[in-house]
């Protein structure tokens, strides 16, 4: 729709969500936040044979959150935040879509209790 | 399918469940409350089975979101029942802009129980009729809202802030 400005085709939510599912690969991406790294790097920490540690990548890979370097020797994994900046926020705009109304909800019932009252004093 | 995922939002409202019941069926005063932060604009409003609140939700400069919604069973003054959709300009159900796996209908279910003074109001979302994939989407946020991933947002939100700074 062109009303959207964002660039970016929207987030496959489905396969972010499913790669921030599993806590090895959350502790991947905090790792990765600090400085890229390789397979090899990567196993140390986390006491995971490559392949496991592959796997896990691939995954979020596939999410959009890691990028890896095709032509290096090491193929160094590089954290790429952007779709995940794009699920917080649209967790926190769904989180406040109904709670933020309410708050209104509230204080619109507490005017109208205000006038109600007011009217039947008159 | 009993197991579908649904997002439950509880809130007590310290007002008499008929005027509650008044603002969530009458134009002038769900416009009033209905969309956090945004101007709401009720091109039709009709709370009867059968009947249809066309929304519109404007903010920015020329940004907005069109819903439909449209009322399966209307039980005054305890229970609305509706199917709940984005739309594009004319009105016709569409998927999601910003999120493409985003179920396209919602099925949303409020109650309204008095208590005392007071009305427990209770509003549930469940994706209607939906592809695996978005429920699948919809199951996985909502896991994210209820800390299914345990310590998961703070470790995102962890990771945002140190790229951020």
């Amino acid at each position: 729709m062109e009303q959207i400005s964002a660039t970016q085709p929207p987030p496959n939510l489905d396969a972010l969500f499913a790669a921030l599912a599993d806590p090895t690969r959350r502790a991947i991406l905090s790792r990765l936040a600090g400085g890229q790294a390789s397979v090899a790097d990567l196993c140390v920490p986390f006491e995971m044979s490559q392949p496991a540690v592959s796997k896990h990548l691939k995954v979020l890979e596939r999410a959009g959150l890691v990028t890896r370097d095709v032509d290096a020797q090491r193929r160094p994994a590089r954290l790429n935040a952007a779709p995940m900046q794009d699920a917080v926020a649209w967790l926190e705009a769904f989180e406040k879509f109904w709670s933020g109304s309410f708050d209104q909800l509230d204080t619109l019932l507490e005017e109208l209790k205000t006038e109600a009252k007011g009217a039947g004093n008159d | 399918m009993t197991d579908l995922p649904t997002y439950v939002l509880e809130r007590v409202f310290d007002a008499p469940r008929e005027l509650v019941w008044r603002t969530w069926t009458e134009a002038e005063l769900l416009a009033r409350w209905y969309g956090p932060g945004v101007e709401t604009v009720i091109h039709k409003l009709d709370v009867r089975a059968g009947g249809q609140w066309l929304n519109e939700m404007k903010w920015g400069e020329g940004g907005g979101q069109r819903e439909r919604m449209d009322y399966i069973e209307v039980v005054k003054p305890e229970r609305l029942v509706w199917y709940h959709s984005m739309c594009d300009a004319d009105w016709n159900i569409a998927a999601n802009p910003m999120m493409a796996d985003w179920p396209k209908v919602l099925l949303t279910v409020v109650t309204m129980e008095a208590v005392g003074s007071m009305t427990k109001l209770t509003l549930t979302w469940t994706p209607h009729e939906a592809s695996e994939v978005e429920i699948a989407c919809f199951a996985g946020a909502m896991a994210g809202l209820n800390k299914g991933w345990g310590s998961g947002m703070d470790v995102l939100e962890g990771i945002l802030a140190e790229l951020q700074s």
